[in-house]
């Protein structure tokens, strides 16, 4: 079961390198879930498939934070950021570089993901 | 049918920077709540060990170890771990033992010894309680999730980063009256809002701080207790934390009372965002009206419902793994009349809440004095 945990972990990063967001989805009730599941949440049933989502979104919440955890020491200045991925109910988070005070980054501000970081995860760029 | 459960005793070392090893620190709170419940060791028929980074201090299997330090090797004893929320999750589990009758007497123990790591690998440490390859693996420390959860109730209600203030602020002044607590130091709004920010919007002084520290209580029935004097009952929006809904929902349901009837709470101020949405949660104060709370003092020790009486998660300390029993000692000191000059007046039904992490476990336990 880890095994499969891993391996889909590994497809949501390959996924994130193309600029999309990997999400499960019951094939049963359609219900859509960020995270590795085996028993859907809704309706109980064990079947998924995984669906490739663009990964474009909209700033629910962000933070820029003061000491970093280890290994992002050597980001200058970052959010970490909380998106909905647009026509989804999915929210993700993401890395952003070069956020150094919340009034760049407003909230409702579009985010497109633009791979995935070996060393940071989910890499972000702030839309236009 | 289920056993009355009673506190029979409590101990608690002081929370804060502590040289002695974790074993040392969790053994000097057993012994505190051994002696205040006036048994023997031989009495104790099971161990409940809290504690999550016990590998930080180069021990784990922690409960076996402590049982044997207390010359009752041969005693059962289990470790549990759920975040910030290990203690009060424990004690869940303690009570039910005692509650189901398959315990008479039990120790029920968290402790914790992080501040020897330094500030860079604690925060990395903490990380790791998130769900870390959607949350922490992409840069999120820990005041760096709750200042996003802060971020988003300041803009979905009507509140300012200056009302979170007031709740470090309040719980600051009671702590202050704490000896065991780990800040002991009068602040201002003013002195919060000036405070370097941590993860924006949260500052300095909206953060609890990291703490070594152990708290332990003697967990019986009724039966063995006769001398008890006190007894046990019973995301679709990021601006509230659904595991307490539904914890508080059980244990008023199993305690039959409402929020009203609480006297005073302590609750998980892990950081100042986190009271203003527990007093909402718990239902104490309406949706959105959890800061305005704080600000117009509802939550201080002679308002509407005092909350954290102790001085809190904010100023009397963190120490993950005991953070949730220590705030069962705070009830037991409040109504054996142990709580000096912060002691809330005529409280006779208290109620305790802790969570793990950013709320992926929760519990609430409510106490009547008897």
């Amino acid at each position: 079961m880890k095994d499969e945990s891993i391996q889909t972990q590994n497809k949501f990063i390959d996924a994130a390198i193309k600029g999309k967001i990997l999400v499960n989805k019951c094939r049963n009730c359609g219900q859509l879930m960020l995270e590795t599941v085996y028993y859907c949440p809704v309706c109980s049933k064990s079947d998924f498939e995984l669906v490739e989502f663009d990964g474009v979104g909209t700033v629910v919440t962000h933070t820029i934070q003061a000491v970093a955890p280890e290994g992002f020491e050597d980001l200058d200045s970052y959010a970490w950021v909380v998106f909905s991925v647009d026509n989804t109910p999915i929210r993700a988070s993401g890395f952003l570089p070069g956020i150094k005070v919340p009034a760049d980054l407003p909230i409702g501000s579009k985010v497109k993901v633009t791979g995935y970081d070996k060393k940071h995860g989910l890499s972000l760029q702030k839309l236009p | 049918m289920t056993n009355s459960v009673c506190v029979l005793g409590a101990g608690s070392t002081r929370y804060g920077k502590l040289n002695e090893s974790i074993i040392e620190i969790a053994l000097n709170a057993a012994k505190g709540a051994i002696d205040s419940a006036g048994i023997t060791p031989k009495e104790i028929q099971a161990g409940y060990i809290s504690n999550v980074f016990g590998v930080a201090d180069k021990q784990v299997h922690m409960a076996p170890v402590l049982m044997s330090n207390l010359g009752i090797p041969n005693v059962p004893g289990l470790t549990i771990e759920s975040a910030c929320g290990s203690g009060s999750v424990m004690f869940r589990e303690a009570y039910a033992n005692v509650a189901a009758g398959f315990y008479d007497c039990l120790l029920a123990l968290g402790v914790e010894k992080v501040t020897h790591t330094g500030t860079t690998q604690s925060t990395t440490l903490f990380s790791y309680c998130s769900d870390f390859f959607y949350e922490g693996g992409n840069g999120a420390s820990f005041p760096g999730l709750f200042a996003s959860i802060a971020r988003a109730y300041l803009t979905t209600h009507k509140a300012t980063e200056e009302d979170l203030a007031y709740v470090a602020v309040k719980n600051h002044d009671n702590g202050l009256l704490n000896p065991k607590a780990h800040i002991r130091k009068k602040i201002t709004v003013e002195d919060v809002m000036n405070s370097p920010v941590v993860a924006s919007p949260l500052k300095v002084f909206d953060c609890c701080p990291f703490s070594d520290g152990a708290s332990a209580v003697i967990l019986c029935t009724e039966e063995f207790a006769k001398r008890s004097p006190a007894a046990v009952q019973g995301r679709a929006d990021i601006t509230t934390i659904p595991s307490t809904v539904a914890a508080a929902k059980q244990a008023y349901k199993m305690a039959g009372l409402r929020p009203e009837d609480i006297d005073f709470a302590e609750v998980h101020d892990c950081f100042t965002i986190a009271e203003v949405i527990d007093v909402e949660d718990l239902g104490f104060f309406k949706k959105g009206t959890g800061a305005q709370a704080a600000r117009e003092g509802a939550t201080r020790r002679d308002g509407r419902i005092p909350i954290n009486p102790s001085g809190g998660l904010k100023s009397k300390g963190h120490p993950i793994g005991a953070t949730g029993i220590g705030q069962v000692v705070e009830v037991f000191e409040q109504f054996t009349g142990a709580a000096g000059d912060r002691t809330v007046k005529d409280a006779e039904i208290a109620l305790t809440h802790n969570f793990g992490a950013t709320g992926a476990s929760a519990a609430v336990h409510i106490f009547q004095k008897v």
